[in-house]
């Protein structure tokens, strides 16, 4: 039996190896390379993906484990014409260099600001340790993520 | 020209960013489907060895294989000054790693099981591992035929292990040290490689189209790749096509050619697209990562604080292959030899074959370790001598009419007035102290002396009939921007249009001239200068159409807000679609080509030998202060501020800058403190992955302070100088040198991770061997 | 690949039996799946069928008993430092679950996953559990055995372990707990070592209860014995880093890519130090 499950709101079907890691099967099979293939072990978060909601490294899960979950990935996020306001934050503050690091921290970042929507520069910073960017030495990100909630900025 | 600087500055946007965050953004690792084949290389997991025998017939016949490459079908050797390598090891492998085999296949599953299955026998040979054993007197020798490699650049001496020597003699050394007034430092460094980590590893697909390879890659240099793949593959250049997308990083990794002649062989013997990417386990063990170098220094120095004689040797890993470190010898002359006047100085580097993966180019190359190894042996004269650090420095940095090693006359006082700007700023108040929470304090201020990496660069600009303009040339964006940025705001501001109307073509070697790639900080300059000289052309047909319009001369015209306007009559003029149309019926489409190259900045005859940089053409100067809090109980090392001061000559786009700053000293801070690469038993990396090899976390940084220094001399257009790389410059150096004020310990090697720092609290961490160093610095020279 | 052939290489049981059903017929479990998917990258085999746990529902209940936290083998590192935020005397395990690896790991990596990974010498719930003392359930085809967990490790270490980790049953008694970690950058990374350390006091402040575990530092945590008995009977005020210096003779540390052999030694009086400190916090905040 297939796998069968919701990517970016439509139901798909996977009828390969179960055991494929859901990053390849969502790259190579589905062709969303948004999601990204870098370290394959679970540190450096460019492969993030929300699983029923909640980001998880796309490359440790076997895709026969997301039968019947919704899965979104950074193409799910938002739409073509619209940021969502992590993604807008991020181009106001002309923070993207390379870029392969990014859809990892939209989603990440994404989910952490719902459950902490005034968060401390410390927070950001203990909920981006998965996350790596070799680019940007992160600061002028986190700077991006505080102007969200200028309230909290006086909260260290 | 005033005019003209007051436009084009702007924190102008990326115009790369929106698909990037959407995840749209195809990199060449995304490019792919199923008419692709993927390809596979069957690496050597030995470090010396001959090959006896290479069977691939099993591997052929397994499922899904179309073709197997090896060393028969890519003869030529390629390098940079000497051809010593191979893209295939045909009969000697010299570094775990060497790829012997290329299989294509249908999947990358089939083609990796493929290369497994191919057969290989070998013959064991002593391997080389570290520089220490490659100098040895009975070493081994890397490459037993180095006499026969064809040079392909004079003038470097060679011999055994020593791939290439460059050396510097100016005045008299022996008698500056056997001075009865001067005191004598002499010290040691040692430093480990430091891996690019690109989040994007070096990836290609390569078709076979119309009698001609066409290269899709991931590079900084596709005209390099170009070149290099058409020498192996014993093919004109004219045969290689290469095109480039955006990059997913690159740091100097992606400035030699890689993968590009493997899967430009298969897709010839399959007649099909192949594919092929390093796994990140490949990336990580065949980085051609910042050298490792052994370097011993000393210095004669008088009371007063003047260096009359500097004396230095520098052994810079090559790895198996020379590589760039054939060409990053030249730069110990302007690193090492940097930063200070010099009474006499003799400096040898050589880069030195072992039985490793080979290195590479890497962000402010081999200036980062001379830089560390300078400023740490200056603290070092500092305590020597009794004098205050920051005075010595002020004392004795190069200033205008001072020269520098090779006897370079360096114009402008940059240096002094840069740290003066920083201490005034932020006073020193002590260098070192214990904190209320035990941890030991320690603060450092560091000089560095860079340089732009000027070259060939040719630009061609296109003015639309829609007002917009098209620049093409060979650059390439690999992440700092420059693509996206300062390039079209220099079009524009010449243009008198705004940066949003310029398309800048992305590198297609055959579209755009010859360029010697995005990397050295060059981009802006010399691709910017290539497109000012295009602009310039265009300008001149523009304003002589408009001339004729309106009965006026060019030169009472100027350009601006996308219109010709006669000077000081505004509303006189018309459009510049206009004017393009119109110039369609006379002269044609408006276009214009410019090129820029090294200028060629002059030393001093016959103190510089094998180098291939004589002078520096624009050079960058850095100052950087940092304050650490040493923990005695871990050996941890926190950054308490970082603060710096950079020479950008003029600062196109601020905020790009302030990005490259940040990033650029956060990879710093990896390098100087938890990036560690060590070299098993077997010649292989330990560090696989990003579980052992120790990049800094969103945890482990602080925002950079800093202040753009504007003004000083530059060639670059409207006085710029490349932003991007001279941020690593004097990372370690600063660290290093705050670590041991902080410890009271010399800080002699690098990494200083926690237990490299603790050893040294510990007073357990000698300072390194170097014995194959000798301490008579003439007994060091290769003679050829 | 057709279905049928797909179907055996991913087992989903909904029951226990099933899944041993299915780990009798050479197939490898699969709780978070944060080591197994690392197979190949180790150089391990890894053409095994799965059998995927997550369809097993009593595997993924945390239940608050009167004495006992019992603890679906399923449970992730993120839901356990949540739940056990609220029970003082598990400090060791809130503190091991919240700070491990970094959040996407924590969000899918699991207890028993921790306990089980093969070869994976730097988990952070180990030492916890063996300071809490905690105990496992293990189904196998014929039996069901709870055994301590530090009879469990040395069972699987010597490959005797047979059966599927199903519940850990971690004692509530009164004291407090700590969980610290050696790490080379702030956070994010496995430890180098780690201390759990479990104590209770009488009303003067004297250690009636010690237990102290080790991780990391050698291939299993352990207990550290030596150390335990200096300090009981002794006032809580004591030195306990100071004591620790002196009695690391009771480790032969693991030499490896991340850290030496001495470094991990070397740092393990300042970590009994922070734990001792934490649990200094936790009994202020009591008072």
């Amino acid at each position: 039996m297939a796998v069968t499950f919701t990517l970016n709101g439509q139901q798909r079907r996977y009828s390969g190896d179960p055991r494929t890691s859901l990053m390849d099967a969502l790259r190579c099979d589905f062709r969303l390379t948004g999601t990204k293939d870098v370290c394959g072990e679970g540190f450096c978060g460019a492969c993030l993906v929300h699983i029923d909601g909640v980001p998880k490294v796309s490359c440790l899960l076997p895709i026969g484990a997301v039968e019947g979950a919704d899965v979104t990935t950074i193409e799910g996020v938002g739409d073509l014409g619209t940021l969502n306001p992590v993604q807008q934050a991020f181009e106001d503050f002309d923070v993207v260099q390379c870029g392969m690091c990014f859809p990892g921290m939209v989603m990440t970042l994404s989910h952490f600001l719902q459950d902490n929507p005034r968060p401390s520069r410390d927070e950001v910073k203990s909920a981006l340790v998965g996350n790596i960017c070799r680019c940007t030495g992160y600061e002028r990100i986190i700077d991006a993520v505080m102007s969200l909630h200028n309230s909290a900025e006086g909260r260290k | 020209m005033n005019d003209l600087k007051e436009t084009v500055v702007m924190n102008l946007p990326r115009r790369d960013a929106r698909d990037k965050l959407q995840g749209r953004t195809k990199y060449t690792v995304d490019v792919g489907g199923l008419e692709m084949l993927h390809a596979a290389l069957r690496r050597a997991d030995v470090a010396s060895a001959k090959i006896r025998h290479i069977d691939v017939r099993a591997a052929l016949a397994m499922p899904g294989v179309h073709a197997i490459a090896t060393a028969a079908d890519a003869p030529g050797l390629h390098g940079l000054g000497i051809a010593d390598h191979p893209i295939f090891a045909g009969e000697t492998v010299r570094y775990h790693g060497e790829p012997i085999a290329a299989v294509a296949a249908d999947t990358l599953t089939q083609a990796r099981a493929a290369a497994a299955a191919i057969v290989v026998e070998y013959d064991d040979l002593p391997a080389v591992l570290t520089m220490a054993d490659a100098l040895a007197p009975d070493a081994a020798l890397v490459h037993p035929d180095w006499r026969n490699y064809e040079i392909l650049f004079e003038g470097g001496a060679r011999g055994g292990n020593v791939a290439w020597q460059a050396t510097v003699e100016r005045g008299d050394t022996d008698a500056a040290f056997a001075r009865e007034d001067v005191t004598i430092v002499e010290n040691v460094y040692q430093v480990g490689r430091q891996n690019h980590v690109p989040f994007e590893p070096r990836a290609v697909t390569a078709a076979f189209e119309d009698g001609r390879y066409h290269i899709h890659t991931s590079t900084q240099a596709p005209w390099t790749v170009k070149h290099v793949t058409a020498r192996v593959l014993g093919v004109p250049d004219s045969a290689v096509h290469v095109t480039v997308p955006a990059v997913g990083g690159g740091f100097g990794l992606k400035f030699d050619c890689s993968l590009e002649p493997y899967a430009a062989i298969l897709a010839r013997k399959t007649g099909r697209t192949v594919s092929q990417v390093n796994s990140r386990k490949e990336e990580m063990m065949t980085c051609l990562c910042r050298e490792n170098a052994d370097i011993r220094i000393r210095s004669a120095v008088t009371k007063d604080g003047d260096i009359v004689g500097r004396e230095a040797t520098v052994l810079m890993d090559c790895g198996a292959y020379g590589g760039e470190q054939v060409f990053l010898t030249t730069m110990t002359a302007h690193t090492l030899g940097g930063n200070y006047k010099l009474g006499s100085v003799r400096l040898c580097t050589k880069a030195v074959y072992t039985n490793t993966p080979p290195n590479g180019a890497f962000r402010a190359c081999n200036g980062v370790y001379n830089t560390f190894a300078l400023e740490r042996h200056t603290d070092e004269i500092c305590a020597a001598i009794g004098m205050d650090p920051v005075a010595f420095r002020r004392r004795n940095v190069v200033g205008d009419g001072d020269i520098g090693a090779t006897g370079q006359v360096f114009r402008g006082n940059v240096l002094e007035p840069m740290l003066d700007q920083l201490t005034a700023k932020y006073p020193v108040e002590r260098r070192s102290g214990t904190l209320p929470d035990g941890r030991l304090y320690g603060r450092a201020t560091t000089v560095g002396t860079w340089f732009i990496f000027v070259g060939p660069s040719a630009a061609t600009v296109n003015l639309n009939a829609d007002g917009s303009a098209t620049l093409v040339t060979a650059g390439v964006e690999i992440g700092s921007g420059t693509m996206m940025q300062s390039l079209p705001q220099i079009v524009a501001a010449n243009l008198g249009i705004h940066p949003d109307k310029v398309i800048v073509k992305t590198a297609d070697t055959d579209a755009a001239g010859r360029d010697l790639g995005v990397g050295g900080g060059r981009t802006t300059v010399s691709i910017g200068a290539a497109s000012e000289a295009a602009c310039a052309q265009v300008r001149d047909k523009l304003l002589g159409v408009v001339a004729e319009l309106l009965q006026t001369s060019a030169d009472k015209l100027v350009l601006s807000g996308g219109r010709v306007e006669i000077q000081g009559r505004p509303g006189s003029g018309t459009t510049i679609e206009k004017i393009v149309q119109q110039a369609e019926t006379s002269i044609g489409p408006l276009s214009g080509s410019g090129a820029f190259t090294a200028p060629g900045e002059r030393s001093m005859p016959g103190c510089a030998a094998g180098h291939f940089i004589d002078a520096i053409d624009i050079p960058v100067f850095a100052v950087h202060d940092c304050e650490v809090a040493v923990d005695p109980v871990t050996g941890h090392v926190e950054i308490l501020s970082y603060r710096l001061v950079q020479d950008v000559g003029l600062a196109l786009n601020p905020r790009a800058i302030h990005g490259q700053i940040q990033g650029g000293v956060v990879q710093g801070i990896g390098y100087a403190l938890t990036e560690e690469i060590t070299i098993n038993s077997d010649g292989a990396f330990d560090q696989t992955g990003f579980e052992t090899y120790r990049m800094p976390l969103a945890g482990d940084v602080l925002p950079i302070e800093f202040d753009l220094y504007e003004g000083a001399p530059s060639i670059g257009p409207l006085g710029t100088k490349g932003a991007g790389e001279v941020p690593i410059l004097n990372v370690a150096a600063a660290i290093g040198c705050a670590v041991s004020n902080a410890t009271g310990k010399s800080v002699n090697a690098l990494p200083m991770t926690p237990p490299r720092v603790a050893a040294l609290i510990d007073g357990k961490a000698p300072a390194p061997e170097m014995g194959h160093i000798d301490t008579v610095w003439v007994k060091n020279l290769v003679r050829s | 690949m057709d279905s049928a052939n797909t179907d055996a290489l991913f087992l989903r049981p909904t029951d226990i039996k099933a899944a041993l059903v299915a780990m009798d017929g050479g197939a490898v479990p699969v709780a978070g799946g944060t080591w197994v998917m690392r197979a190949s990258l180790r150089g391990d085999s890894n053409d095994q069928a799965f059998v995927s746990l997550s369809q097993i529902d009593a595997l993924h209940e945390v239940a608050e008993g009167e004495d006992f936290l019992r603890i679906g083998a399923l449970v992730t590192h993120d839901h356990l430092a949540d739940f056990a935020r609220n029970l003082p005397e598990l400090g060791a395990l809130t503190q091991a679950a919240g700070m491990s690896a970094n959040p996407a790991i924590r969000r899918t990596a699991t207890i028993g996953g921790n306990i089980c990974a093969r070869g994976f010498t730097a988990a952070d719930l180990v030492p916890a559990l063996l300071a809490l003392n905690a105990t496992v359930e293990v189904h196998s085809s014929s039996r069901q055995d709870t055994t301590p967990i530090a009879e469990y490790l040395q069972a699987r270490t010597q490959r005797r372990a047979a059966g599927l980790l199903t519940t850990i049953s971690v004692p509530r008694k009164r004291g407090h707990s700590a969980h610290a970690r050696a790490l080379l950058r702030k956070a994010g990374e496995y430890p180098i070592a780690n201390i759990s350390a479990f104590i209770d006091m009488d009303a003067n402040n004297t250690i009636k209860t010690v237990r102290i575990a080790v991780g990391a530092v050698e291939a299993m945590p352990k207990r550290w014995h030596s150390l335990e008995k200096a300090l009981l009977g002794q006032p809580f005020s004591a030195d306990a880093a100071d004591m620790a210096r002196d009695l690391l003779d009771d480790f032969t540390p693991r030499d490896s890519v991340d850290a030496p052999d001495w470094y991990r030694l070397r740092v393990l009086p300042g970590l009994v130090r922070q734990a001792f400190a934490s649990i200094t916090d936790q009994s202020r905040e009591d008072a």
